[in-house]
């Protein structure tokens, strides 16, 4: 398993992570932020738990992220 | 048409910057709204729900407002546009700043001024003709020299090139602030190296680095005096502030969004009296550079005249961070104000303080205030410093807050 998480206030809607992974991304009509798709709100955190074979794309939007406000943990 | 004075637009990066640019003068000040801004990385952005408060103070002190709304926008910003520019509408702030033709068609169908970023790059009559069907005001390109940017002026009043509101289009350039290296709104770097996107607002000024240059080939490192060979410096035209009023504009912007109160009000000051000075006639070089010396206290890259008239290229900075001759180092925080015998009390978190210090305390409301101790008070009575854990009182004339920052001025050097 992984764990994803997401610092959402930091966003800033540049859309990487949906073009990487976007499965698992997308972004919100309203506030114009990524929205980490099944996550749970934990005070700003937005944080999910999903299998290993979406671990190197989520890496990929991690990395690929402007803010650095994605982590992605093997666990 | 002779003008009778020009609008000192300084940047509000926050609360306490805002209140430091209408202490030091401010016509009107811009800032930027949740992440569609020039500075969306910056952690001082205002919130929706800071509008109303922002455009209420302002206008009890005469200073216009506009929101900066200009980055590139994607399909899923397109609500938060409306959303943004809905609630400057209905709180009565003064214009969008806009690039992209989404924002400003957005904002003219519900009626509200639009002005024109230099993200946009006008550079010449034609574009300005263009623009002047859906805006007022149009911040030039910041790499167009003075003579040109007199050209377009001319042209308008010539022309009678009229915005939106009938009145003639209105011409806005920088006067003073950080520069970009490529020309601005067009640069690709931070984009390229990090992934960053400069036109959405996530510049990692990447260009403020050193580099060498390595002929790839045989391996030669070339040896360059200036490691820092894209880092502009910083545009300052006080010193020509009399051709840059002389070119016809209106309005004199200040860069800084991401700089403190204190470059706010200090900036600001500085161009307000020498713009005042220009109009009654009293503006000499002995003045300009009094000026340029106290903005030289405040953060800066060392200063050029930008493109402006007409220098060559080369004017790079020879340090990544700023020049400036004082900084401020932190001290502690406002605990409370006794109005009847003007007396501040601060608690102390960091060095010290002693009697002779140079401070600035700022604050969301009460922007910046600037003295010398001399004299504090402790439990121990009337003592010549006070260290970190006290309680200490300083006389003051203006009051202070409970979330406000004193800070002591020391040499740069220290």
């Amino acid at each position: 398993m992984i764990v994803i998480t997401l610092q959402r206030e930091k966003c800033i809607g540049c859309n990487y992570c949906v073009e990487h992974a976007p499965e698992r991304w997308a972004m919100s009509k309203k506030d114009g932020k990524s929205v980490l798709l099944g996550a749970r709100d934990r005070k700003g955190f937005h944080t999910v738990k999903v299998n290993d074979e979406e671990l190197e794309q989520n890496k990929t939007a991690a990395k690929s992220c402007p803010v650095k406000i994605i982590k992605v943990t093997k666990i | 048409m002779k003008k009778q004075n020009v609008e000192i637009m300084a940047p509000a990066g926050g609360f306490d910057s805002m209140m430091a640019a209408i202490q030091g003068g401010a016509n009107s000040i811009y800032f930027g709204v949740e992440q569609l801004n020039m500075r969306a990385r910056a952690t001082m952005n205002f919130g929706l729900e800071d509008i109303k408060e922002v455009a209420e103070t302002c206008r009890q002190h005469n200073v216009r407002t506009y929101i900066t709304l200009n980055t590139i926008i994607y399909d899923h910003d397109l609500t938060v546009v409306k959303t943004i520019v809905n609630a400057a509408k209905d709180a009565g702030i003064t214009a969008i700043i806009a690039a992209d033709q989404a924002v400003i068609a957005y904002a003219r169908s519900v009626g509200m001024e639009v002005h024109i970023s230099t993200q946009v790059n006008v550079t010449n009559i034609e574009t300005v003709k263009f623009y002047s069907l859906f805006c007022d005001t149009i911040v030039l390109a910041r790499e167009l020299s003075l003579t040109q940017v007199k050209k377009i002026t001319d042209a308008i009043e010539h022309e009678q090139i009229k915005g939106p509101s009938g009145r003639l289009i209105e011409i806005e350039i920088f006067v003073h602030g950080a520069l970009c290296m490529a020309v601005s709104g067009k640069c690709y770097l931070s984009l390229h190296t990090h992934n960053s996107s400069a036109n959405r607002g996530a510049c990692i000024q990447n260009c403020r680095r050193t580099y060498k240059v390595i002929d790839e080939e045989e391996g030669y490192e070339l040896k360059i005096d200036n490691e820092y060979i894209m880092s502009a410096q910083d545009l300052c035209t006080i010193e020509f502030i009399d051709q840059v009023i002389d070119s016809g504009v209106t309005v004199l912007k200040i860069e800084g969004r991401g700089k403190g109160p204190e470059y706010v009000k200090t900036v600001t000051e500085c161009y307000r009296e020498a713009a005042d000075a220009y109009f009654e006639g009293t503006f000499t070089a002995e003045k300009a550079k009094v000026w340029k010396d106290k903005m030289e206290q405040v953060f800066n890259r060392g200063f050029w005249s930008g493109y402006y008239l007409g220098q060559e290229l080369g004017e790079w900075t020879d340090t990544s961070g700023s020049k400036a001759k004082m900084r401020k180092v932190y001290i502690g925080k406002g605990n409370k104000y006794f109005t009847k015998i003007g007396v501040a009390e601060f608690q102390i978190e960091a060095h010290n303080l002693s009697v002779g210090d140079a401070v600035i305390i700022t604050g969301p409301t009460t922007g910046l205030i600037e003295t010398k101790i001399e004299e504090i008070h402790t439990q121990n009575g009337a003592v010549s410093q006070a260290v970190k854990g006290d309680i200490c009182s300083i006389k003051l004339e203006k009051p202070i807050r409970k979330s406000d920052k004193l800070y002591k001025l020391v040499s740069a050097a220290e």
